[in-house]
């Protein structure tokens, strides 16, 4: 390899990575800085101080932590079973309906994500449509209360975070072998061993890429939790909110979004290490 | 590409077709809702006025929504080429180049995919503080990129790793010169990642509220910030009439591209 | 295959110049002169400002936040620059002026500023009335459907009542709900004492079984619609609420009124002061304002518009009578301490409502 390619490859990576010093890693310093910072009025000082982290790991700041990581875990939950399920069939499909199907899933990017929410409360308010259909159809007598309660929330999140999942458990799936699971059957494997024992497992890449995809994004989704939830469940990303724009208090907000962002951190080096073991 | 389904397994999938139909037509349920009541008379969604065209023709004379949606058009577009420019030719001489801490710097530039949107919008609201940047579609621009620039970078990263390199120094031996080999063997067979790459970010560029909002000016307003401020104050059924018609668009879209497509595929298939 | 790459990358830039030419000639259209105004949306109707247009031949570019403490941070960022009219909640102009964001109105070019009702001048933000016009006044009311709540309601601490279960909408913002609780005490809604604060936080934990619904904007939709029976509510929504359903009850709550002005100021450096003044005195000729007031929905700040307000807004849109000055009482600014603790009783308390 001559020394003029290795300068001209140099020159290509350049724009991204002083791209990325700039803005991706000069903001990050900036941000842990400013979470050791003093909140001075409506401004900060640049004075040295651990209460920001003291006050975002114990009592309420904590509880609230731990109740974002709660939503995030039912979420993604609930996106697994739901999901998995969905990209794993549409792989078995005929080519044309594969491809009718990831169309499909594809359209609702271009509608604002807010106003397909917006669809939700239509459909979840007190008389709304799903209480009327239920009344017509005499499951129910009176309006349920579905509207700005925790179901009504999860239901929010899935709705968003379910094409993720839907994807990357296709991509995986839709170059599955499939004689390996006829081979399965032919031995007389059930159809539930046959799964378990060829299906899942070649499966699981996907699978993982889909809970960090799912898992991530849950952390901060705040304003589905705003707008399904009425507002009752605090989340680290609308506290955090709260935090710059109603308490104008920088230093806390970023001491927050600090370990918010280690802890989602954490989390995906933890499944992506032992996506690569099992590998 | 050849249908890997055999005729047994073929008979076994339609009863495997109505768990990813039932979830289809769930997704298109709330949009379905937001389309419908787009046509109702009365401002009020709780209530059902009547069929109207009335907030259709409202949006018409809307200049500040028609200016928005401008502006989130060319935001989308000009953020998603300028980083497909930067993570192309990135991912294309990561391997080779010689800078201090690449790795370092490779597994940075991915972090925006991991940073909550409120804490990145916050972080790029003060740092431009910092610079003194006028706010703006400048600003805009470089915050949309950040967040970009990881998404096309994965996905031509993804397709180099089982990418024929082979094709390449062929190309050169056959005496074409680096440029050529670049143009005519390299691009083309990462066109297809750039292009998904660019899509997704153009889709994620176009959908932003919560970044926007931190970092936009005085004149410049993009449509989801539009459409929030809308739905904090008052959803007008002119938004879900805007909606509306960007869903048809984008269906009629995709019904013109599946149908050239089909077209392409029947005198290829002709021709042979 | 490089055919099709060469398409693609032949539409995207057709797509980027056609709408980057558009965009030119958009901006085309604003060469002349341009007024700034910086305020939330819905506050003005769209023909009053066609009608300025009109008028004067300047161009209104109207831009929207949506909360106070946005438009400070934007005004510092642009280091008081860029706007020239700014409408905004009392106490942030406070924070505005104290940080020189602010210029001296020019009275000379505002004849019309004596039609401004008194009642709403000299206020803790602006005491010798040199920097602000005020637009708009509101107070919070407790609001129920006599058809669905059964007890009586005359003051805050009725609401702390189980027959109210699930059932009640209140405002999202814990100096006015921190507030409230402290009112019940017969607290101020600024105090700093820290006790006091510790006992209005703990009172509110206790109402939060009647919670169903926290949110600033459209609350008075959950009440028309029947999700909340009872609610804490700004004027605006109450003046929509009541015109919507007269049969609501509106409850001026007997421990004390919060009280707020918004109000309109022009930015340091504005780039156009002169047109922000103009629309300041467009804005005050009565007829108009009371146009204006009908739209907003808030207590009509312009005496001399008063008479032209229709009859079916008038009530609304005036203070009661019977409301006396010493019983209401404006939030203003407080230390950081005793913002923090408000900020971590109102979030505990938003936890534990669910």
């Amino acid at each position: 390899m001559s020394k003029k390619r290795k300068i001209s490859s140099s020159l290509g990576l350049l724009p991204m990575y002083l791209f990325t010093l700039v803005f991706v890693l000069g903001p990050l310093i900036f941000m842990i800085a400013l979470s050791f910072f003093e909140q001075d009025g409506w401004s900060y000082r640049a004075v040295f101080t651990l209460d920001n982290y003291k006050n975002a790991l114990t009592g309420t700041y904590l509880e609230i932590l731990f109740s974002s990581l709660r939503l995030a875990v039912i979420s993604t939950a609930a996106v697994i079973i739901l999901g998995y399920p969905f990209g794993l069939c549409t792989a078995f499909l005929p080519k044309r309906m594969q491809k009718f199907i990831m169309t499909t899933q594809m359209i609702p990017y271009w509608v604002n994500s807010l106003l397909r929410l917006y669809g939700w409360i239509i459909i979840f308010r007190a008389n709304g449509l799903l209480d009327k259909l239920l009344m017509w159809l005499g499951i129910t007598e009176e309006p349920l209360r579905l509207l700005y309660t925790y179901p009504a929330v999860v239901v929010g999140m899935i709705y968003v975070l379910i094409p993720f999942m839907f994807a990357s458990v296709y991509q995986v799936a839709e170059r599955l072998d499939t004689s390996l699971i006829e081979a399965a059957r032919d031995l007389g494997a059930s159809p539930i061993r046959a799964f378990l024992s060829v299906t899942l497992p070649l499966t699981l890449p996907g699978l993982k890429t889909g809970i960090i995809h799912t898992f991530i994004p849950s952390m901060g989704l705040f304003f589905i939790a705003d707008i399904l939830g009425g507002n009752k469940i605090v989340l680290t990303g609308s506290l955090i909110n709260d935090l710059l724009n109603k308490a104008h208090d920088q230093p806390q907000a970023a001491a927050l979004a600090s370990v918010m962002m280690v802890l989602t951190a954490a989390i995906c080096i933890l499944l992506l290490r032992r996506a690569k073991y099992e590998r | 590409m050849k249908d890997k389904m055999t005729p047994k397994s073929r008979r076994k999938a339609r009863p495997l077709a109505i768990y990813p139909l039932i979830m289809t037509l769930v997704t298109y349920l709330p949009i379905f809702v937001v389309a419908v009541y787009s046509f109702n008379e009365s401002k009020l969604s709780s209530i059902w006025g009547g069929f109207s065209l009335k907030w259709y023709e409202e949006l018409f004379y809307d200049d500040a929504i028609f200016e928005a949606l401008l502006n989130s058009v060319f935001l989308a577009s000009a953020s998603s080429i300028i980083a497909a420019i930067i993570a192309t030719s990135a991912a294309l001489s990561i391997e080779k180049a010689r800078l201090p801490l690449k790795g370092a710097v490779e597994k940075l530039s991915l972090m925006p995919l991991i940073i909550p949107e409120i804490i990145l919008g916050m972080v790029l609201l003060a740092f431009f503080t910092l610079l003194g940047l006028p706010f703006g579609m400048l600003t805009l621009l470089i915050a949309h990129t950040t967040f970009c620039v990881p998404y096309i970078y994965n996905q031509v990263k993804a397709r180099l790793s089982v990418m024929d390199k082979f094709a390449i120094e062929a190309a050169r031996d056959l005496g074409a010169s680096r440029m050529q080999a670049f143009f005519t063997v390299t691009l083309p067979m990462l066109a297809p990642a750039i292009v998904s790459g660019m899509f997704l970010s153009f889709a994620m560029s176009f959908d932003d509220v919560i970044i926007s909002v931190f970092v936009t000016g005085v004149r410049v307003n993009t449509l989801p910030i539009i459409v929030y401020t809308s739905l904090k104050t008052g959803v007008t059924p002119k938004i879900n009439a805007l909606c509306t018609l960007m869903l048809a668009v984008t269906v009629l879209c995709y019904i013109i591209a599946g149908a050239i497509k089909g077209k392409k595929n029947t005198s290829a298939a002709l021709k042979e | 295959m490089k055919n099709q790459l060469k398409r693609i990358v032949c539409l995207l830039l057709c797509l980027v110049m056609a709408t980057s030419a558009l965009m030119l000639s958009g901006c085309k259209k604003k060469n002349g002169e341009v007024l700034n105004l910086y305020t939330w949306a819905g506050m003005f109707p769209d023909e009053v400002i066609r009608e300025f247009e009109k008028e004067t031949g300047i161009t209104v570019n109207y831009v929207n936040f949506d909360s106070d403490e946005t438009m400070l941070q934007k005004l510092q960022a642009a280091g008081g620059g860029e706007y020239d009219l700014i409408i905004a909640d009392d106490y942030i102009i406070e924070v505005a002026i104290a940080e020189g964001l602010v210029q001296k109105l020019d009275k000379s070019k505002i004849p019309s500023l004596g039609n401004v009702n008194p009642i709403y001048q000299g206020q803790f933000f602006d005491p010798t009335d040199e920097y602000t016009v005020p637009y708009g006044a509101g107070v919070q009311t407790i609001v129920y459907n006599p058809a669905k709540v059964d007890i009586e309601i005359n003051g805050y601490e009725d609401l702390w009542n189980y027959d109210l279960e699930d059932r009640l909408g209140i405002i999202d913002n814990y100096r006015v709900m921190m507030g409230m609780s402290l009112k019940t005490f017969g607290f101020s809604y600024n105090t700093t004492d820290a006790e006091e604060l510790m006992e209005a936080g703990a009172h509110l934990m206790e109402l939060a079984p009647m919670i169903r619904l926290i949110k600033n904007d459209n609350l008075q939709d959950d009440l028309l619609s029947g999700e909340i029976d009872a609610a804490i509510m700004y004027t605006s929504q109450v003046t929509m609420a009541k015109m919507a359903d007269p049969s609501l009850e509106v409850v001026f709550p007997e421990e004390g009124i919060g009280f707020g002005i918004m109000a309109m100021f022009v930015p340091s450096e504005a780039p156009n002061s002169e047109a922000a003044h103009k629309f300041i005195e467009f804005i005050l000729q009565p007829e108009r304002s009371a146009k204006c007031f009908e739209y907003l929905g808030y207590y009509c700040t312009n005496s001399a518009a008063e008479q032209y307000i229709s009859e079916e807004y008038r009530s609304f849109l005036t203070l009661p009578a019977e409301l006396k000055r010493e019983d209401m009482e404006m939030i203003q600014n407080v230390d950081s301490v005793t913002d923090e603790s408000h900020l971590k009783y109102w979030t505990a308390f938003k936890n534990f409502c669910d």
